[in-house]
């Protein structure tokens, strides 16, 4: 199902020159880590001031939200179908948060207890509309689109409602400083030195203050190996991968498929609203997802850029991670050459045009794991 | 037989007392554009205007979301009791929304638009939206220039500054945008770095400001035109560790703004007056059915400017919007 054959197709396999296809072989398979790396090369040369690590940490921090909300919708288009609602099952659960924290806030809980109970209750709301969809496109034979265009709506209204279309704030000071806080910091003056910031009053002492490895993106990253090690060493990631590869050998090897559905769009959801749960330290308020930021949808580009296809039964973790961060490199890149907004739409479009026919033409160079 | 002549003499009586203080008494009608404290402080204007001019002031139920596939079914209903002297409301669309509200305006009730306004919002030239009797609201462009202004002076004249915008196809933003650029001119020493749209999405204001504060190491201060841009705009400025160097200038006095020029994360707030919309609204609709005057087809209220000096005045209390 997934291998449709083009007749173009014939590097890989027909080749007389066997050294030379393999080289082939191995950049197109990579090509978005290529890309990628390509990227990074000539913005360097061509964006003022991109190549420092105050602007990766400013770039990578771009696209925390959609690493986590990519990393989802990877687990549901390898399975063959697509979860439309994360973006706003991630504004849901930002805005749960938010709201549970302010008012424990306000009742004179420790802040620490508020925040603790906060992201806990939020990421369980959150990942309910994944138990919803799970259960409509399992076992109630829903389209994946349908199902979850609807959780779309539904997810965006509770969380409009939830907040009057207004911004939840007077949340404890401490989870901004721990949402903005890095791991380590490297001055001039004050050398070297881990989780604490240096005070520093002069201006370019500040603007020359190193700082190393974000602490929301720690927490994503271990959030991401975890789920990478999920989906390639465990059964439960072959049984994605086979189910997304044809789902009736699928379950005529004894498979159970529906089950293996719920869980894979109740991890979506959970996914998601890890994301909404970080935002809210990051942005030290709530905030619903607006209908423009269209979320879901860089999220389903980034998957396949990474190299996964809509078909199913393909696609990584760690490619979909590569999907992302050319996403957020294109962006940061051209805003650092001052190229207007309109450029970067353009640019994440024809990225991901060539990410599908990439997919389309050379079906085997593709990631299969 | 003289009961009867008795009963029927108080009933009458009583008939033309009733319409006696109905004539007296005048009923407006609020229809707002949104369910926000903007417009909800805007009632409370009008509220306490038409207490005091014993005008009867019916609200429109506040439509969910932004838009005239909302607003329109509301407004009918509202109008449709059908004894209304005066209705003002906030358009949410500047050409939707004409037909509905010429047809109110056909039918013998005044219509006054506040905040927002048809066509080009300009009634004082025959065209198919001249029929408003005024439109009451914010000039965006000078609302633009005196934040301009005001950032100007809060950093000495000079220096790098740059616009977090929200969407580009909406007017009043836009307009805030244009007055900020033409407030800036006056200053030769302030530079306009550049401009970004972040489509109301404070993720991505924040990285479009900690992009800019890369690029412009010596940048000197934002204007975020609303509130997602302010609060992202201070987030990349925190990221960097530059709080209280790079100014924060913005837009609305709701509540969670007002906070954060507490804790010093802005620096700057323009308020509009929307509780004196509302009472504009009321005092001129009176002033045009009472006694017949000409209302100016355009009031624009001023505006009141919040900073960490005068945050805490009592009199300052009253441009919160609550």
């Amino acid at each position: 199902m997934a291998d449709v054959k083009f007749p173009y197709n014939k590097i890989a396999n027909n080749s007389q020159d066997g050294r030379r296809s393999k080289v082939i072989f191995y950049i197109g398979r990579s090509w978005s880590f290529f890309f990628l790396i390509f990227l990074l090369f000539i913005f360097s040369f061509l964006g003022e001031n991109f190549f420092s690590v105050n602007n990766f940490n400013s770039l990578i921090l771009g696209v925390s939200s959609l690493l986590l909300l990519a990393a989802g919708e990877t687990f549901v288009i390898i399975s063959g179908g697509i979860d439309l609602s994360i973006g706003f099952v991630m504004g849901f659960a930002c805005v749960s948060t938010a709201i549970i924290m302010r008012d424990m806030n306000a009742a004179g809980y420790a802040p620490f207890i508020s925040m603790l109970t906060g992201s806990l209750v939020g990421v369980l709301l959150g990942s309910i509309p994944g138990l919803v969809n799970g259960f409509l496109v399992a076992r109630l034979r829903v389209p994946p689109f349908i199902a979850t265009l609807g959780m779309w709506g539904i997810a965006n209204g509770l969380a409009w409602r939830l907040s009057e279309g207004f911004p939840v704030g007077f949340l404890p000071l401490q989870a901004r400083d721990f949402g903005n806080a890095f791991l380590a910091y490297f001055s001039q003056k004050e050398g070297f030195s881990i989780l604490i910031k240096p005070e520093l009053t002069e201006r370019a002492d500040i603007l020359s203050l190193i700082k190393i490895v974000p602490i929301p993106i720690l927490i994503i990253l271990i959030i991401l190996i975890v789920f990478s090690f999920i989906l390639s060493y465990t059964r439960f990631g072959q049984h994605t991968y086979a189910i997304g590869d044809e789902v009736n050998a699928a379950i005529r090897s004894g498979i159970n498929v529906p089950w293996h559905l719920i869980k894979i769009y109740l991890i979506s959801s959970f996914l998601a609203s890890c994301a909404g749960v970080l935002l809210v330290y990051k942005l030290h308020m709530g905030v619903h997802t607006q209908y423009t930021s269209s979320y879901e949808l860089f999220a389903v580009a980034a998957v396949i850029i990474g190299g996964a296809s809509l078909t199913g039964g393909k696609g990584s973790i760690w490619g979909t991670t590569i999907g992302v961060l050319i996403i957020g490199t294109l962006n940061n890149g051209l805003m650092m050459m001052g190229l207007p907004i309109f450029y970067r739409y353009i640019a994440v479009g024809v990225i991901l045009i060539i990410a599908v026919l990439i997919d389309q033409f050379f079906p085997e160079l593709v990631y299969k794991e | 037989m003289k009961k009867y002549t008795v009963h029927l003499m108080i009933v009458s009586l009583l008939i033309l007392f009733v319409t006696m203080t109905c004539a007296a008494q005048l009923r407006f009608a609020f229809m707002p554009g949104i369910a926000d404290p903007f417009y909800f402080t805007m009632e409370k204007g009008a509220k306490a205007k038409a207490e005091e001019l014993g005008v009867e002031l019916l609200i429109g139920e506040y439509p969910k979301a932004w838009g005239p596939e909302y607003q329109v079914p509301i407004l009918k209903a509202l109008v449709a009791r059908g004894d209304i002297d005066l209705l003002f409301t906030a358009p949410t669309s500047t050409e939707a929304l004409i037909p509905v509200l010429k047809e109110i305006h056909d039918s013998g009730i005044p219509v006054i638009t506040v905040d927002t306004y048809l066509g080009d919002g300009d009634y004082t030239k025959p065209s198919g939206y001249d029929f408003p009797l005024s439109f009451i609201g914010t000039d965006n462009f000078l609302g633009g220039q005196v934040v301009a202004g005001q950032l100007a002076i809060m950093l000495g004249g000079k220096g790098k500054v740059f616009l977090e915008n929200t969407n580009p196809d909406t007017s009043s933003v836009m307009n805030r945008e244009l007055g900020f650029r033409a407030g800036l001119k006056i200053f030769p020493e302030m530079e306009l770095v550049g401009v970004e749209y972040c489509l109301d999405v404070q993720e991505t204001a924040a990285a479009q400001v900690s992009a800019a504060l890369q690029r412009h190491p010596d940048l000197a201060g934002v204007f975020g035109v609303n509130v997602f841009s302010a609060q992202g705009a201070y987030q990349a400025v925190v990221g960097a560790g530059l709080e209280g160097a790079v100014k924060i200038a913005t837009w609305d006095a709701t509540e969670t703004l007002i906070e954060a020029l507490k804790r010093d994360e802005v620096d700057l707030i323009l308020a509009q007056m929307p509780a004196q919309m509302g009472a504009l609204c009321v005092e001129w609709g009176v002033k045009h059915l009472n006694e017949g005057a000409e209302i100016p087809k355009k009031v624009t209220p001023g505006f009141f400017v919040f900073n960490q000096e005068n945050v805490n005045d009592p009199e300052a209390q009253q441009y919160i919007y609550k």
